[in-house]
């Protein structure tokens, strides 16, 4: 890694679509061997610059040289396609649904000119470690997300190229699914010695990379290693519960620009970097609000992402929650499921599902993609009738009271669903209309919505012509216009920029808190699964666990222990011998590993041991907090390991 | 839908206040896909002239070139019988075998070949001929011509031979003629423009009705919006109407356009019957054929998929309900078929009104099929749309 020259050279790169600029001059160097990622929300200019590297987009100013020729014409660009693979955005785009995984896989070999043996050999190899191996002659369109990306993977890199460009591969993939992916990934290019530039709007997965360039609005934010990156924002995180949580939130804004709720717990990132002012500055700036269960954490790179884009731009229009005369808060059950059961034929989509949820709580649906999320919210709020079992939302029976449910709940589907030909302002009062709000009425949730999602000034644009974040608060707004009292939001936060989330997610627990709405909500984003009260995790159409965030984290704690975070200078060849020697959730993180040990300290020196065997030295170790997707991936690796130990039981 | 404890009255009024605001919404976007209302303007104004002044079925400006070997009285006075507005003289030839070459390359339609002798023969009284040579690629087109120039030398052999046998054309007299006349009703002047303009209007709405309101329910589902009215209150009922009802008011103006634009002022299309009428059953008809078009749409996935799902069902409607050729030409079991064809009804109605004057009296059977079908197929689209989500 550190010998070589450099194998993608971008000098001041500018990107104009009609009068819009894509990218404002951007310079970035990628060397051979490593996992250079891009990082950046909707928007920033990701794809624009990756399409232009993999010479299928022009572009207007600057340079882009690959290989050492400069991508100026489609000749030049001609010439180094044969060493690059391309995979383009979206969920098993470039692939054809209804070739089988190994057509889809012959096929672009033979585009590649791939010779046959090569690609016997190969397809073998890239099949056994995908684990799709089982799944050659199933067509594509019938594969979930996650094996699409898979797929993807295989078909993008079946000629060897040198250079693999991937555009947001990991895009709505479930938490197992893409660890999967990075490790796969991470093995391949190490292999076969290849390159990869790689994008994602996961700030989580930044740590996956050698190097990466943060982007916004066409511009790079940051970039370097990500311990560099981290170094540009020092600051401590800090962890707490404080009651009553809306004053201490109030009280925090005026000095903290990143004060985030989670569940309970607060989350406040400050930029002192010593640990006793750090908790002593936020307990004199709550006042009389005793904080407690006081915590000190280094800061997640997510929240470094934020700090950087809060310190680039002026914040976002600051929505004031305006206070309505809240709806009786009325404590009792929002949602109960008993039993529910969904068939598709033959196939159990949704396998005796039952939870409550109360008014004025968070309820988040976790799970990987295809475990029955989806299917349960449509249940629930009458898209899909289910096929057995019980179900009452906002007091009304799901069987027989269809209708009076409909007028009771709001809504916000996985895909934007408002009209994009319309403005901000028709599409409030279309639904004010459909929801059967008189004018005065509708003026007044007309302008509550406004200032609640931070519209004013948008009221005349077109629904299309506005931004992923903005859009978004637009339809939650739309699905709040008639003061339901149960909230359904499927992967609500899907594309927005991290402070669009952030902002999103302070509405909704002033919704939840001051209003008492129950929101239910799916995510494949762990880090905001933390702002739910209580969790339930499904597997394969059954709810396996439930909790709060912090039980959920206990509960792995005891079973399988804490997490261990090793700095290893050449990690991969370890992962193995770690599996073997019996360490739970073990993986890949860049330049780091982690894994899950009972007795961090006593297990130190045989950890040592595995890693020197293996020819890596281990730079440092240290304990850190669970992730909730940490449990996630924990939980579900579980999972499929007794699944398959019964159907290999079975077949035995 | 349930709703416990609201007042018959105040359900009523959120149920209208639903369909208009969903209207509205029909209407808005409809107005802001430029494309589409670029093609609408065009097709009841521009196309619907055009077609009346340019479409013309029956014999106009043919060129005729001849081959005249003779060279004589005789043969020039008959090359002088083929006058416009009919055929129109391209040209002596040089050869016959010129004439079979621009026969070939399409320059001419027709070639008259007089042989040598034609003047000698004639006045012999000999027997004689000449040759017409047809181009009948366009078949209409190219019989009418045959047929015209048929008629031209007959006539002209007439004269001739009364010319030799009584010498004046008043001798004609004594010889038996049977002569055929005829009345023309309803369009005396037989002016081809009212019903090419009235046809073409007749497609234009028949393709509207069908696509505007099939496009705009697929385009929700293609988008995801469908999802957010299925969760909300509105029943299938207050999706689907509306967008029937936006469509049938600018399908109802884009007809008052081409009506009152081009084809009254200038084509002189009259209007005998009653205007009031006209338009109620233009509605009733939008309503029947935006059924079938509902009815495809959720049937498919996307725009594409409906636009030619369309297209098979708009292309045998157009070609066999009637504007086209008429329907007792046409075989028994198309003209079964086409009783389920709402166009079939729609064309008595609009030249009955339009050119006979017709009023309920005589249409009354046409509303009630049209009605019949419209419900029927609309009752289905909304049984499918139900059906589709679950």
């Amino acid at each position: 890694m550190e010998l070589a020259e450099p194998i993608v050279r971008v000098l001041g790169f500018v990107k104009r679509y009609k009068k819009h600029v894509a990218v404002q001059g951007v310079d970035l160097e990628i060397k051979r061997g490593e996992i250079y990622g891009l990082i950046g929300p909707d928007g920033a200019g990701k794809s624009s610059l990756m399409k232009a590297i993999a010479g299928v987009l022009t572009y207007d100013e600057g340079a882009v040289e690959v290989f050492g020729t400069l991508i100026d014409s489609e000749r030049a660009a001609e010439q180094v396609k044969q060493q690059l693979g391309f995979l383009p955005q979206g969920l098993g785009l470039n692939l054809y649904p209804d070739l089988s995984v190994e057509e889809n896989i012959d096929f672009f070999a033979r585009l590649r000119l791939v010779p046959e043996p090569a690609l016997i050999e190969r397809k073998a190899r890239f099949l056994a470690m995908t684990r799709l191996d089982k799944f050659r002659n199933r067509a594509m369109k019938k594969l979930s997300g996650g094996m699409k990306q898979k797929l993807g993977l295989i078909c993008t890199l079946i000629h060897e190229p040198e250079l693999a460009i991937l555009d947001e591969p990991t895009t709505g993939v479930d938490p197992v699914s893409r660890r999967d992916f990075w490790t796969i990934l991470a093995e391949l290019l190490r292999e076969r010695g290849m390159t990869a530039l790689v994008s994602t709007a996961y700030m989580d997965e930044a740590a996956r990379f050698h190097r990466l360039s943060f982007l916004s609005s066409g511009k790079v934010v940051a970039s370097g290693t990500p311990a560099e990156v981290q170094a540009l924002v020092p600051g401590l995180m800090v962890t707490f519960e404080a009651t009553p949580q809306m004053e201490a939130i109030a009280r925090l804004k005026t000095q903290y620009k990143q004060v985030e709720a989670l569940g309970s717990l607060l989350h406040v990132f400050t930029e002192e970097t010593i640990h006793a002012s750090a908790m002593q500055s936020i307990t004199s700036s709550l006042g009389d609000i005793r904080p407690v269960h006081l915590r000190v954490d280094e800061p997640e790179l997510e929240d470094v992402f934020v700090a950087l884009l809060l310190r680039q731009a002026d914040q976002p229009p600051s929505a004031e929650m305006p206070r309505v005369t809240a709806l009786a808060a009325n404590h009792g059950l929002a949602i109960e499921a008993k039993g529910l059961i969904r068939d598709f034929g033959a196939f159990r989509a949704v396998d005796r599902v039952s939870f409550q949820v109360k008014s004025g709580e968070i309820f988040g649906l976790l799970g990987a993609n295809g475990a029955g999320k989806t299917t349960v919210i449509k249940m629930l709020n009458g898209l899909m009738p289910p096929t057995g079992g019980e179900g009452w939302v906002a007091g009304a029976d799901m069987k027989t009271a269809g209708g009076a449910i409909k007028e009771r709940i709001g809504y916000m589907s996985q895909a934007f669903s408002l009209y994009l030909d319309l403005t901000v302002e028709e599409n409030i009062r279309l639904f004010a209309g459909i929801y059967g709000l008189n004018r005065p009425a509708t003026t007044t949730r007309l302008e509550w919505i406004l200032s609640m999602a931070g519209l004013k000034g948008y009221e005349s644009s077109l629904t299309s012509r506005l931004p992923m974040g903005v859009r978004q608060r637009l339809a939650l707004g739309c699905a709040l216009v008639h003061q339901p009292r149960v909230l359904f939001l499927d992967e609500p936060t899907s594309g927005v920029d991290p402070i669009g989330r952030r902002h999103f997610w302070d509405i909704l627990s002033v919704l939840a808190r001051e209003e008492g709405v129950a929101i239910m909500v799916t995510t494949h984003y762990m880090s905001e699964a933390e702002h739910c009260d209580k969790l339930a995790l499904m597997f394969a159409g059954r709810i396996v666990s439930e909790g709060s965030p912090s039980e959920m984290k206990r509960q792995v704690e005891t079973e399988a222990g804490r997490l261990v975070e090793l700095t290893v200078d050449r990690p991969a060849p370890a992962i193995n011998e770690l599996e073997l020697a019996g360490f739970a959730g073990v993986a890949l993180f860049g330049t780091k590993l982690h894994l899950l040990s009972h007795d961090p300290e006593g297990d130190e020196p045989r950890i040592r041991e595995i890693c020197a065997a293996s020819q890596g030295v281990v730079q440092s170790i240290k304990t850190r907090p669970l992730s909730l997707e940490d449990v996630f991936v924990y939980r579900v690796m579980e999972l499929e390991k007794q699944e398959r130990k019964q159907t290999t039981g079975v077949a035995a | 839908m349930i709703v416990s404890g609201v007042p018959r009255s105040k359900r009523a009024a959120i149920w209208w206040g639903r369909l208009m605001v969903m209207t509205r919404k029909e209407l808005i976007q409809l107005f802001r896909d430029v494309p589409i209302v670029v093609f609408l303007i065009y097709s009841f104004t521009l196309s619907v002239y055009i077609s009346g002044n340019g479409l013309k079925s029956q014999l106009h400006n043919a060129n005729i070139s001849v081959y005249d070997a003779d060279h004589s009285f005789s043969s020039r006075d008959l090359i002088h019988k083929f006058q416009p507005p009919f055929f129109s003289f391209a040209g002596e030839l040089s050869s016959s075998n010129e004439g079979q070459y621009r026969l070939d390359r399409g320059t001419v339609s027709a070639v008259l070949d007089i042989p040598p002798r034609f003047h000698e023969q004639l006045a012999a009284g000999e027997p004689t001929a000449v040759q017409l040579l047809v181009d009948t690629t366009n078949s209409p087109q190219g019989l009418s011509a045959a047929s015209y120039a048929a008629r031209i030398v007959a006539q002209f052999g007439q004269e001739a031979s009364l010319a030799r046998f009584g010498g004046s054309a008043e001798a004609s007299q004594n010889l038996p003629v049977i002569v055929s006349d005829h009345r023309v009703w309803y369009n005396p002047d037989q002016n081809e423009t009212w019903f090419e303009s009235i046809s073409h209007l007749l497609r234009m709405i028949t393709i509207f009705a069908m696509l505007l309101p099939a496009t705009a329910l697929v385009r929700e589902k293609e988008r995801g919006t469908i999802e957010q009215l299925l969760v909300s209150p509105l029943t299938p009922l207050l999706i689907m109407l509306p967008k029937v009802l936006a469509m049938t008011v600018v399908i109802l103006c884009a007809m008052a356009v081409a009506l009152f634009g081009v084809m009254q002022p200038i084509f002189g299309v009259p209007i005998r019957g009653n205007l009031v009428l006209l338009f109620s059953l233009t509605a009733l008809f939008v309503f029947t054929t935006a059924g079938m078009g509902l009815f495809a749409a959720t049937i498919t996935k996307n725009q594409s998929q409906v636009g030619l799902l369309t297209l098979l069902l708009i292309a045998p409607m157009l070609m066999l309900s009637g504007v086209t050729s008429p329907m007792e030409a046409m075989p028994p079991w198309v003209q079964y078929l086409m009783t389920l064809s709402p166009l079939r009804y729609f064309i008595d109605v609009v030249y009955g009104i339009l050119l006979k004057g017709n009023g309920l009296k005589e249409l009354w059977g046409h509303v009630l099929a049209m009605g019949l079908l419209g419900g029927s197929l609309f009752g289905f689209g909304m049984w499918r749309f139900r059906r589709q989500f679950q």
